[in-house]
């Protein structure tokens, strides 16, 4: 396991970010950008039928029940080269909530606006958004407000475009590159005037509390969960 | 400040004087006229309120319609409809706003690709004529996109930037298949317990030129009045809109049973109880009045 180095720690208590530029890389990446495409692909003309019908957002897909669909979408939620990181700042007592295999696609504007996911009062909620593709500056990069994530930052108010948020930092990247962010900071999707789809993997996580998820959820991937720690990672004991 | 009811129908029984299309719920000998309108009205103290054309989309069909502006021209203004696929929808829009009150036109597609992946050229849409038609003779549009064409607008209303928007009914994009009557005769849609909305319709507060108006609550909620199950749709509206691009509104005649007009007079204080009394008045008919230029009383 990779335990952050004490200038990573600083940065997270401080900003509520770390990036992992090729968090991902070699063999691994094609893996997950060939399972990614081929699993996108086959799942997007029901997404459509499903927008259709009023039962799915149009501005972007997820493909649905991923853990299920491929191995790699296992691997990669303890991941060694943030996993360590997200262990650390647990106290080792990791959750996963669940993951958003998402495909966006270019639209004149983001799919959302500036946000946090989770109040101060709620267990610490982490979230890691890997880059399947390059996603270059204005292609729907990932943008966060460094220290928004601190009880008493703030006020913040959403801005009508994505650039005027105040303080905010965007994060293009290859792809293989992880952004840790800690959930209860201000972030968005910057808007995508490119004509090419965000393919990004959103992870999420939070600090292990009794019951939050149950043995059930991810009883059908158990047999891929051998060892303790994924066991205990994936709720799959209670 | 006036208060305007922003969008509503009325209908007279189908006649030759007044023809039009025939429903289950619209059968020919049913009639929610104007005066009945406006005795709500009066009892309501609604000042002025926006006629949206029903029953069909011809020019005859819009006879009732015309016939109410022209008899209350400081009343109302209306909106009306075009038939689907008409070969040249700007003749048959100016015959209807010539001098004659109705201000825009409704509808639900815009006729351009369905997956939003595809590459898009705005002038390859179908309801591009439509849109040069009102930014070149300034029509207000009134829209109510089906689901699967809400990701079409930012493009058409990047190219048309002049053209005042209108989203009907808490800018709900209504899914195929989803639309129903309820036992006391109005409509009813379902939606999803997450809102898609704020990914699409709500996305589109960016630009100016963009209003919605809040009303068809009952459609949608799955509560009695006043709806509290909505709120949280009201506030997103407002946080991203603000209290000057929003319209109340009642969809008479479907709520005349349940809940009633007067109830639906008081549903946007109910819903955003924290507004200042300038938003309110602005959402109840000043923002209707600066923005569809409503004549003064």
């Amino acid at each position: 396991m990779i335990l952050p180095t004490p200038e990573q720690k600083a940065q997270w208590e401080e900003e509520g970010y770390l990036v992992f530029e090729n968090a991902i890389q070699g063999e691994d990446l094609k893996r997950l950008q060939t399972a990614f495409d081929y699993w996108a692909d086959a799942c997007k003309a029901e997404w459509l039928d499903r927008v259709e019908a009023g039962e799915s957002v149009a501005t972007f897909y997820d493909i649905p029940n991923p853990l299920e669909k491929d191995p790699i979408f296992i691997d990669i939620i303890d991941y060694p080269s943030y996993y360590g990181a997200l262990m650390a700042f647990t106290d080792h007592d990791l959750i996963l909530l669940g993951p958003q295999v998402r495909t966006v696609a270019p639209w004149p504007v983001s799919y959302t606006g500036w946000h946090p996911d989770v109040g101060h009062s709620n267990p610490l909620h982490i979230k890691v958004q890997i880059y399947v593709n390059d996603v270059q500056p204005g292609s729907g990069e990932f943008g966060f407000v460094p220290g928004s994530h601190k009880p008493d930052a703030g006020p913040y108010t959403r801005p009508m475009r994505q650039e005027s948020m105040t303080g905010h930092k965007t994060f293009p990247g290859k792809a293989g590159t992880a952004i840790m962010f800690n959930s209860c900071g201000w972030h968005v999707s910057m808007d995508n005037h490119s004509d090419t789809p965000r393919k990004s993997i959103i992870l999420i996580y939070e600090k292990r509390t009794p019951g939050r998820i149950g043995p059930k959820q991810y009883a059908s991937i158990s047999d891929y969960c051998q060892t303790p720690e994924r066991r205990k990672l994936f709720s799959l004991d209670g | 400040m006036p208060r305007i009811d922003a969008h509503l129908h009325v209908f007279t029984k189908a006649s030759a004087e007044f023809p039009r299309e025939i429903s289950d719920v619209w059968p020919a000998d049913r009639e929610e006229p104007v005066e009945k309108l406006l005795g709500e009205m009066e009892k309501h103290q609604i000042d002025q309120a926006v006629l949206v054309q029903m029953a069909g989309a011809s020019i005859a069909n819009h006879r009732y319609l015309l016939q109410c502006l022209k008899d209350y021209p400081n009343r109302f203004l209306g909106i009306g409809l075009i038939p689907e696929g008409h070969p040249n929808p700007a003749d048959h829009m100016a015959e209807l706003t010539d001098d004659t009150g109705i201000i825009g036109f409704r509808f639900s597609t815009f006729g351009g690709p369905r997956d939003i992946f595809a590459k898009m050229d705005v002038r390859e849409f179908a309801a591009y004529p439509i849109w040069e038609c009102a930014a070149e003779r300034d029509y207000v549009l009134w829209l109510y996109p089906n689901a699967i064409n809400a990701h079409l607008l930012p493009y058409l209303i990047q190219e048309f930037p002049q053209v005042r928007i209108v989203l009907n009914h808490l800018a709900v994009c209504p899914g195929a298949g989803k639309f129903s009557w309820d036992e006391f005769g109005r409509p009813q849609i379902q939606v999803t317990g997450y809102n898609l909305f704020m990914h699409t319709t709500y996305r589109l507060a960016r630009f100016e030129n963009v209003n919605v108006h809040l009303s068809g609550q009952y459609a949608f909620s799955k509560e009695e009045f006043p709806y509290k199950d909505l709120g949280g749709w009201h506030h997103g509206l407002l946080s991203g809109f603000g209290a000057k691009r929003l319209m109340w509104a009642t969809d008479f005649p479907w709520i005349l049973e349940e809940p009633g007009y007067g109830k639906l007079t008081t549903v946007i204080e109910e819903l955003l109880p924290n507004l200042s009394e300038a938003e309110l008045a602005d959402i109840m008919g000043g923002n209707a009045k600066r923005i569809l230029r409503f004549p003064d009383l």
